[in-house]
């Protein structure tokens, strides 16, 4: 169980958004510095808010986009610097479940077609085998009827459905690392916790590595082994599931578990504490602590840059209050 | 909170033609809504809770087939008015919106003080100056300073355009204000923040707030009372301490056990099946087909309002007698 699949050591990635001939070019730094390994048969939900860097994070794990800085380290290879030629193995092994399933399938593919292209392009089996990992991947996201389905065209099927058909092509080549960034985000809540146990599920079966990014703190509970908090670019806290929920020690890790609404009609008649103001903006992040404009325990060391430290066994936080 | 009945809605339906046949999207809705209480409507979506919101303050679409009922605002009924007077007694003057997704909406050449005053100036001829001050004044009641005020959109992040939003809605000094999934787009802390405003405002203002959402947990932060959306309906109406310690409606149960929650071990379940087309909707109660309780009875007629308590109904045969 403890051998390890993935590393990331100080990942780097700036946008520049301006280039000049005689300007300096201006960055966002949209991650910044963020490292931890990843064991085998684990997942993670990667938390944070809308422009923390979560997905560039995740995206960026997947190769999608290329780092500016830092190393990711995959099976023990490097693949920091790989160009896209010799990439084709590491997309084998690797997989998205994107966002908004509306606009993740092609419009003119049925259903069938959609699943069989991955097979296609990896040179899988004849057409008759290929029909038959087909179904049986169509049976596993419970896409039933199989046969009913299979002809259908995403407009043809609501969006639960294609969430499916997402998750269903996002596993059909038994890749090692699945990213999901937000998959049920578009969804009802209705359908929403069906969509998350069939994640969960298919990650238990296939031993899967799964990171889960999300900004819904409220639906990791039941889904993942570890959490990892972002901010601004940065990793800010990371512990085991359980271990973060009750024993939160970055303020901001606080300040994000408060403002969750939990069904409670008490709410209406209480104003709650919430950190005023918003992130900070990523071209000019402030030099120190990046949550220290808004933290409500803020001191003069929160100028500097606070260290991770390992407060407790596989608990990590990047806060001065535990120095 | 004081006890006057402000608004009364009675049996009103709201049909659109499409091509594939009428959509009943709203379908004989009852409520009451007093000084200074919030409603909150819940549902999946395509339940006809935004098109409710949208009845109320008649902005129908092109397609709009049918309007039937009353709304009663201080006991004159508003649907009736034609659309002149109505524009000019009732909207944004004693019911105003916030639109979901408005904060995207925001003219981007006009500075948002400008688009704050623009009620003012257009409906009631209000002196450009004026109207100004007024913006800024409503600007700092939601937390906008005078510096922000003569600022573009672009300059703003989201939290603000959408405090921006809700500073047009109250510029008329509105007693009602509709909220159709007023924080959707936004992020956890900033919606929190812009829930602890709207509690605020509801404090100082007296105001009254329908509140359409989505997000169950969400609910908790403004509702006095809840009214569930099922297929045009509303299935359950109820003090919102009932709602979450004593749900009547099957539908309503199955709703709050898919509601995830940071504490506590409940096991989350999932509502099987899809909801309807309100094209062609099921025969009886509308949701016998995703319900693991049905009975024959169910599946032919269409259940009454069964009262549970006081200010509390549920449109479900098992409600009587509270037979689960």
């Amino acid at each position: 169980m403890n051998s390890e699949l993935l590393r990331v050591e100080d990942l780097k990635v700036w946008f520049d958004i301006k280039r000049g001939l005689l300007s300096k070019p201006v960055y966002v730094r949209a991650v910044d510095g963020v490292s931890f390994t990843f064991n085998l048969g684990e997942s993670i939900s990667l938390v944070g808010e809308s422009g923390s860097g979560k997905t560039t994070l995740g995206k960026t794990i997947l190769r999608l986009y290329k780092p500016t800085g830092g190393r990711i380290i995959f099976e023990g290879k490097d693949i920091t610097d790989n160009e896209s030629g010799d990439m084709r193995w590491y997309r084998r092994e690797t997989a998205l479940v994107q966002q908004d399933p509306f606009g993740a399938l092609p419009p003119h593919f049925n259903i069938y077609r959609i699943l069989e292209e991955p097979l296609i392009i990896n040179n899988i089996g004849t057409r008759e085998e290929r029909r038959e990992i087909i179904y049986k991947a169509m049976e596993e996201v419970r896409l039933t009827p199989v046969e009913d389905f299979a002809p259908k065209y995403p407009h043809m099927i609501s969006g639960g459905q294609m969430q499916r058909v997402v998750i269903a092509r996002a596993l059909i080549m038994r890749p090692k690392l699945v990213v999901a960034d937000e998959p049920v985000s578009m969804l009802d809540a209705s359908v929403r916790v069906e969509i998350l146990e069939l994640l969960r599920g298919m990650q238990e079966k296939y031993n899967t590595n799964l990171i889960y990014i999300t900004h819904d703190l409220a639906t990791v509970r039941m889904f993942s082994h570890w959490i990892f908090i972002m901010y601004a670019g940065e990793m800010v806290e990371r512990a085991l599931t359980r271990e973060l929920l009750s024993d939160p020690l970055h303020p901001y890790t606080n300040a994000l578990l408060n403002a969750i609404p939990e069904p409670d009609p008490e709410n209406r008649n209480i104003i709650k504490e919430v950190p005023p103001g918003e992130p900070p903006d990523l071209v000019n992040p402030p030099p120190g602590c990046r949550f220290a404009p808004r933290c409500a325990r803020v001191m003069d060391l929160c100028k500097e840059k606070p260290p991770e430290l390992e407060i407790k066994e596989r608990h990590w936080v990047k806060c001065w209050l535990y120095k | 909170m004081d006890d006057k009945l402000l608004l009364k809605v009675k049996d009103f339906s709201l049909s659109y033609r499409t091509r594939k046949g009428d959509v009943e999207a709203v379908n004989r809705v009852n409520f009451d809504l007093k000084k200074g209480e919030t409603l909150a409507v819940v549902g999946e979506s395509g339940c006809g809770k935004s098109s409710l919101a949208r009845g109320l303050i008649r902005l129908f679409p092109r397609n709009v087939k049918n309007v039937r009922g009353e709304i009663l605002l201080n006991d004159r009924d508003i649907l009736s008015l034609d659309e002149e007077t109505f524009r000019k007694e009732i909207r944004w003057k004693e019911m105003a919106m916030v639109f979901q997704g408005a904060m995207n909406s925001l003219n981007p050449v006009l500075k948002v003080v400008f688009q704050v005053a623009e009620p003012l100036i257009v409906h009631y001829d209000t002196d450009k100056n004026l109207a100004f001050e007024r913006a800024k004044e409503v600007l700092g009641m939601v937390g906008i300073s005078g510096a922000f005020a003569e600022r573009y959109p672009f300059e703003l992040s989201g939290g603000m355009k959408q405090r921006v939003i809700i500073a047009m809605a109250l510029i008329t000094n509105p007693k009602i204000i509709l909220l159709d999934e007023p924080t959707s787009a936004l992020d956890i802390i900033t919606q929190e923040n812009i829930m602890n405003l709207l509690k605020m405002l509801k404090k100082e203002l007296n105001l009254s707030y329908i509140f359409i959402t989505h997000d169950i947990a969400l609910t908790s932060e403004l509702a006095d009372k809840m009214a569930v959306m099922y297929a045009g309906e509303i299935v359950e109406l109820s003090p919102v301490e009932n709602f979450y310690s004593n749900p009547a409606h099957i539908y309503t149960r199955l709703l709050l056990d898919s509601v995830p929650t940071l504490r506590g071990e409940k096991k989350l379940k999932s509502i099987p099946g899809s909801p309807p087309s309100l094209i062609d909707p099921p025969s009886g109660c509308k949701f016998h087909p995703r319900c693991p309780y049905v009975m024959d009875i169910c599946k032919t007629e269409e259940p009454p309002f069964y009262k549970i308590s006081q200010d509390h109904f549920s449109r479900c045969y098992l409600s009587e007698d509270k037979k689960v």
